[in-house]
């Protein structure tokens, strides 16, 4: 095996790469027994340091599952439920309540102080058939 | 269900029966990897010891690399373990030449340093009978230990891009990603590369 000089007609090198590709080969394939039995333990102890691969299923899809619930967050929290004001009374209770009492030309809501309580009482006489004599008269 | 059946029994057992396709998947994952790494172990030492020149040190260097190749990348597609397993190993070769050059620096401040001369072997007791060795592989033990030093005096990039290139075989775009450069780059370490070892080289015949 010879490592010589490119010839004229080899003036991209490949004389010199092929030789020293050839050589490199053969200095691998003549490694010693020790070096080997070495290299296979080492090839052993990095096989079974290898991560199952239900550990990288489980890595790719917790993130995938986290992004999707952050997603649906941002969602219910961002995303507008619309302005306009929902037309059913329960909704807008608190509001007529307030428009309600605020209002100075309604009528009051102490209206028992107004009741003629003599008619109500006469008239109750009438249907139970007594000859009462009409309160005031 | 075959490929079961080789599956070593311990990590056979760690699988629950009811997910035979996890423990199929599973398995091919692993056989996958194994034949990778069987594939590139020994070119891996090979280029780890051109760069570091210590044996014990370059193993450590493969075994490191392919345990992080096989840890953090093992679940990514088998296509793009090559330029990650070698950018690793680079690195990793990174770090022990720079722990190498810091120990020595600090060691050569040492007083006790200076007596170490003494211990250590003498190269003429270590050197290998070469009047024993057939012709062909004494030809081609100095080939290639010309070869091995001229690529050791190469900057790290051009060596790093010749050997993955012609001793790898990596494509330009496959040595751009393990070196974490552009493919032109690789293409310029590459050829300076070549044009080093031609002149180092060039007068070297047997």
């Amino acid at each position: 095996m010879t490592i010589e000089r490119a010839g004229a007609g080899d003036a991209d090198g490949s004389d010199l790469e092929r030789r020293s590709r050839a050589l490199l080969q053969q200095s691998a394939d003549a490694l010693p027994g020790a070096v080997r039995s070495r290299l296979t333990q080492a090839r052993y102890a990095a096989l079974a340091a290898r991560p199952v691969r239900a550990h990288s299923f489980a890595r790719r899809w917790v993130p995938a599952g986290a992004a999707v619930a952050a997603a649906l967050a941002l969602l219910v929290v961002y995303v507008p439920r619309g302005h306009e004001v929902v037309e059913t009374p329960l909704a807008n209770a608190g509001l007529e309540d307030i428009e309600l009492l605020s209002d100075n030309d309604a009528m009051p809501l102490d209206v028992d102080q107004d009741v003629d309580d003599d008619f109500y009482e006469w008239a109750a006489d009438v249907a139970a058939g007594s000859s009462v004599p009409a309160v005031g008269s | 269900m075959r490929a079961f059946a080789s599956l070593d029994s311990e990590t056979a057992a760690l699988i629950p029966s009811g997910k035979a396709h996890l423990r199929d998947s599973t398995q091919d994952g692993a056989r996958a990897l194994d034949m990778f790494l069987a594939s590139v172990e020994r070119k891996a030492f090979r280029i780890a010891q051109i760069a570091l020149r210590h044996e014990a040190d370059a193993l450590d260097v493969v075994q490191d690399a392919m345990l992080q190749l096989s840890s953090r990348y093992g679940s990514r597609p088998p296509e793009e373990w090559r330029p990650l397993f070698y950018r690793i190993l680079e690195n990793r070769v990174r770090d022990v030449q720079r722990r190498r050059s810091v120990r020595n620096r600090v060691m050569s401040y040492m007083p006790w340093n200076k007596d170490d001369d003494e211990d250590a072997a003498d190269p003429i007791d270590q050197a290998v009978d070469r009047g024993a060795l057939p012709p062909a592989q004494l030809e081609s033990d100095e080939a290639m230990a010309a070869l091995e030093q001229a690529l050791a005096g190469l900057p790290a990039r051009q060596r790093q891009a010749f050997l993955l290139r012609n001793f790898e075989g990596l494509d330009v775009a496959e040595t751009a990603a393990a070196m974490k450069c552009s493919q032109g780059s690789v293409k310029t370490h590459y050829f300076r590369a070549l044009k080093a070892l031609r002149s180092k080289l060039g007068e070297f015949r047997t």
